[in-house]
């Protein structure tokens, strides 16, 4: 087992996952209270990585980041080295890649609270950003874990896009998904189950996780 | 909805149904016409990724001169390796080394049949590795010495487990006792094919890459490449063998012979391989 893939792995979910829960909160937030005409093109393009295959996502960040184009050279002087073969360039790609995980789950979690209550808080006065943090996050808190969750999972088991930008150097952009596929391809496929056992481990606890989350004991359906 | 149903609604959906499985007949007959005319199935090859700059054309020839059509997949030699043993329908197997191919002979699952020794990949051509970097990369032009100095922040290779030219290029840079001094250098694609995009796409510096690669139009245009010397790394031999659960054996041979002929093997030397004829 490749212990330091493990670790990498985790720490890519964990950073792509605060990321994304500190951008995802406003952005719901926007699009669940907000009046702007540019509303539904906003949340069409946030969802648009669940269209994309992450091969793709990964070719255009490759390109599109890279040093050949004039937002790549800045990251480039930015950072010191361009996007690819980083560790910052997987968080980059895997923030994009995850975006609608986050997203999805906290608008359906922010549009289920009662409108009630957003109107007596906006008549009461609270700005917008008092209204997301104080009345839909802790009443859609379930939703916030879900997300978050959500993000963790998919950035783990993300593939393609490190494939396209990781370079697979130890340490720095060699996670958990990448060993397997290695390991499935240099027809280790011992080491490749023991991999995989490992990953399913992981799903099947965050996943029980969010569904203790959803449906807390002692509540019962039907 | 209404609360009374209208009568005209029963017969509407009847009417729909019995559109909708009029055009699923019609497109079941049109499918099991497609399948049942031979003519249709092509010879499925599993190439190597440096002959995709290679094989179209030589495809294109053999349709042209045969009749037969075939279609060709390009991976790394190792994953296409993976996907014949489990079942992948491929007919011919154009690897880029001898080892996969031997592999699947020993496991009873491709063979060499119709060649003097059924046992042995059929090799068809071999492979040369070069140093490549863009043009506008203001580093030197490429050279053993861009390798030796510090200039080079990324230096792009294939995988060296599964890619026969990830392979011979960590022989290369170990011959000239560079590869440990490099190695944190060094980032690894999936195939040799990733590897020149690596370089292309400017996030590499140089990259050891097919000769293939860096002679095609768009690779030659953009960029310049120097032949690592053919003493530092074993010879890059790509060998072929058949599919052995193939039903389209004489095809396959055909196609086999064709790339074994004099005017291919000619063709192959001008793409960057060397001819084994």
């Amino acid at each position: 087992m490749d212990w330091q893939a493990f670790a990498l792995t985790l720490k890519l979910a964990a950073t792509t996952t605060a990321i994304l829960i500190a951008v995802a909160v406003p952005l719901a937030g926007w699009l669940v209270l907000g009046h702007s005409r540019w509303r539904r093109a906003v949340e069409a393009v946030a969802a648009l990585p669940l269209v994309l295959p992450p091969t793709v996502l990964g070719f255009f960040l490759l390109v599109l980041l890279g040093p050949r184009t004039l937002v790549g050279r800045g990251i480039a002087v930015l950072l010191g080295h361009p996007l690819a073969f980083s560790f910052t360039g997987l968080v980059v790609g895997s923030v994009i890649y995850s975006l609608p995980f986050a997203v999805q789950p906290l608008v359906a979690g922010f549009s289920a609270v009662e409108t009630a209550y957003v109107d007596a808080a906006r008549l009461l006065g609270a700005g917008p950003a008092r209204m997301v943090l104080s009345l839909l996050v802790p009443l859609a808190r379930r939703s916030l874990i879900a997300a978050a969750i959500l993000s963790f999972l998919h950035t783990v088991g993300e593939f393609g896009v490190v494939l396209m930008l990781g370079g697979d150097i130890p340490g720095a952009t060699r996670t958990l998904s990448i060993v397997l596929y290695n390991q499935v391809e240099n027809f280790d496929y011992a080491a490749a189950a023991r991999t995989s056992a490992v990953l399913f481990a992981l799903s099947v606890l965050a996943l029980s996780a969010i569904y203790a989350a959803w449906r807390p004991s002692g509540v019962r359906r039907g | 909805m209404h609360a009374f149903p209208c009568n005209s609604a029963p017969r509407e959906s009847l009417r729909r149904v019995r559109a909708l499985s009029r055009a699923l007949a019609i497109t079941i007959v049109l499918l099991a016409n497609v399948c049942r005319s031979p003519a249709q199935t092509p010879l499925r090859v599993a190439a190597a990724a440096d002959l995709e700059p290679v094989l179209p054309p030589i495809l294109e020839q053999f349709q042209q001169a045969t009749g037969i059509h075939a279609e060709a997949t390009y991976q790394a030699s190792a994953a296409l390796t993976t996907q014949i043993q489990n079942g992948a329908p491929f007919d011919l197997f154009l690897s880029a080394d001898l080892g996969y191919p031997k592999r699947l002979i020993d496991a009873g699952l491709a063979d060499a049949a119709g060649s003097a020794d059924s046992t042995t990949p059929i090799v068809y051509a071999r492979g040369t590795l070069v140093l490549w970097t863009r043009k506008d990369a203001h580093l030197p032009p490429p050279s053993l010495d861009l390798l030796r100095g510090s200039d080079l922040k990324r230096l792009a290779i294939a995988n060296p487990d599964r890619a026969p030219y990830g392979r011979a290029a960590v022989a290369a840079l170990t011959s000239l006792k560079l590869y440990d001094s490099l190695k944190p250098r060094l980032v690894t694609a999936e195939n040799i094919a990733q590897t020149a995009q690596f370089v292309d796409s400017g996030n590499a510096d140089a990259g050891l890459i097919s000769l293939t690669s860096a002679l095609t139009p768009r690779l030659s245009g953009e960029g310049t490449y120097f032949v690592i010397p053919r003493e530092l790394y074993p010879p890059i031999e790509q060998g072929a063998v058949i599919v052995s659960k193939t039903s389209q054996r004489p095809a396959a041979h055909k196609l086999l012979d064709f790339l074994l002929s004099g005017p291919i093997q000619a063709q192959l030397a001008k793409a960057g391989l060397t001819p084994v004829k």
